[in-house]
């Protein structure tokens, strides 16, 4: 059975203790970027063990790990359908007629979000990739911005999110009519982590609702990437700045999967995010051109059909010796008449 | 085998178990906010168990871990991990650590004092900390102590508790 162990508190619990309080303190206040080198080699070398383990859980989770295999070959035989133009038009139409949105033209790396329980999971994510990731690369889920790769890897990676103190994004209204800076707002509490629009001009205003994307400024993020939306006005600096308060379009802590772009970027992302009306426009405009489809189809059907009714009737007249009038208005007709006259 | 040595092997197989349940159960579960810290489960029995040097050292390895997993403030974790486990050696001297609910309390305060550790060390706002402290903190340290209560129930024989409350 197990024993507590005796109060002696010797010379080498009191080493042992401030020892380890010295390290802790020096990892604290060390430069960042050293202690993000440190956590790297860790997880790199002695902690590899664990993340294996907790990637397993993941695969486990989404029953991916029974079923890679297949997955890779469907993924295989769906990537190269893609490139077949006969498949490519028809994915468009009925991508127009679903309203889903656009493929992505950048090419990225899909990853896994293995989630820890400590109060800060939401700032700096962890994520099991598929292939080597480096810093700087923009991370981007299916409703919007996560955040930027923080330290790359080729099997895993560290994230930093929109709600890190640190994250900013240049953006931008939809029309580029007003630009900003978006950071994470000062005194949100970890459950609503809001952002915040800054440095917009204050001559102009956007309206409650007003979708806020990625400008492209910079060069990390490509432009059109959805930020959030506008939900009202946070504070005004006396005529000179005006911050908007915005509704996060995507939420680091409840999201599983994420997609990390990877070079070469495409300037514009905005495509494989438009908004409601234009992805009704974009349906509309794909109902109309089937309708158009159809109806150039039947007049295709009708005047083939008549043509060759033609043709058997210019190949029937010599044979029948019947005039082309009476064979084309009326063919049985002629035939069934003599037989009523008969039976009389 | 001497008594000692064998309690010392049911222990580390008890943590060996609960570093297995953290990475490979805990994620299958719900949402990693309030899911059970395992880890800290491990570190507060083997805390409550050891001398404070010893205690302290496997609570700067648990913090070392959050820390590289999940790197918001390199060191935060750490040094949460060294004086929550310190501390649990100590209060093993003022409280009875063959009671449930004593072990359940100390679970509990562990996890919730090492998360206003991290967030204070890590330079949290004012409102995340405030939340922290009165909601998802609390919430998880209650989901942890529920599940370390389990655990003592499961190995009650190798941790000599005493069920009758």
């Amino acid at each position: 059975m197990l024993r507590a162990s005796d109060r002696t508190f010797s010379r080498r619990d009191t080493v042992s203790v401030l020892v380890c309080l010295g390290l802790s303190l020096l990892g604290l206040f060390l430069p960042s970027s050293v202690g993000l080198a440190i956590a790297s080699n860790l997880r790199d070398s002695a902690f590899t063990p664990l993340i294996w383990l907790q990637a397993r859980a993941e695969d486990g989770r989404t029953s991916k790990a029974r079923f890679r295999a297949v997955v890779a070959q469907r993924d295989s035989a769906a990537f190269a359908a893609q490139f077949v133009p006969a498949i490519s038009a028809e994915n468009r139409q009925l991508r127009g007629l679903l309203g889903l949105r656009n493929r992505l033209t950048t090419p990225y790396v899909a990853a896994e979000v293995l989630h820890q329980s400590t109060p800060t999971d939401g700032r700096m994510l962890l994520v099991h990739v598929g292939g080597r990731v480096d810093t700087f690369e923009p991370v981007i889920a299916a409703s919007g911005l996560i955040g930027v790769v923080w330290s790359g890897g080729d099997a895993q990676a560290t994230v930093m999110t929109w709600a890190h103190p640190e994250f900013r994004v240049s953006a931008s209204s939809p029309d580029g009519r007003v630009f900003g800076m978006v950071a994470p707002s000062a005194g949100g509490s970890a459950s609503e982590t809001s952002l915040e629009f800054r440095s917009t001009s204050y001559r102009d205003t956007l309206p409650v609702g007003t979708p806020i994307i990625s400008s492209g400024l910079g060069g990390v993020y490509p432009r059109g990437i959805p930020l959030g939306t506008v939900l009202g006005i946070a504070r005004e600096q006396a005529g000179w700045e005006r911050v908007y308060r915005m509704r996060p379009a995507a939420n680091p802590s409840s999201v599983s999967d994420v997609m990390i772009l990877r070079a070469p970027r495409a300037a514009s992302v905005q495509s494989a995010y438009p908004g409601d009306s234009l992805l009704a426009a974009l349906r509309a405009d794909t109902l109309r051109r089937l309708r158009l489809a159809d109806s150039l189809l039947r007049v295709h059907i009708v005047d083939s059909l008549l043509k060759v009714l033609q043709h058997d009737s210019t190949r029937r007249v010599p044979r029948d010796s019947v005039g082309p009038s009476v064979r084309l208005s009326r063919p049985d007709t002629a035939r069934a008449r003599p037989r009523v006259d008969s039976a009389r | 085998m001497s008594a000692g040595r064998a309690s010392r092997i049911q222990l580390f197989a008890v943590m060996a178990v609960l570093v297995v349940l953290h990475f490979y159960v805990r994620p299958r579960l719900w949402d990693a906010r309030v899911s059970p810290d395992f880890l800290m489960i491990a570190l507060m029995l083997y805390a409550m168990r050891s001398r404070p040097g010893d205690a302290a050292v496997a609570g700067f390895v648990v913090g070392l871990i959050n820390d590289s997993l999940s790197p918001a403030r390199f060191g935060a974790a750490a040094l949460a991990g060294t004086l929550v486990a310190y501390a649990a050696s100590w209060g093993r001297a003022v409280f009875f650590a063959d009671n449930l609910l004593v072990n359940a309390g100390m679970i509990a305060a562990g996890v919730w004092l090492r998360d206003v550790i991290v967030l204070i060390a890590g330079g949290s706002a004012r409102g995340e900390l405030l939340s922290e402290i009165a909601v998802f903190g609390p919430l998880q340290a209650l989901i942890t102590a529920l599940f370390g209560v389990l655990i003592l129930i499961a190995f009650r024989e190798w941790f000599s508790i005493r069920l009758d409350v």
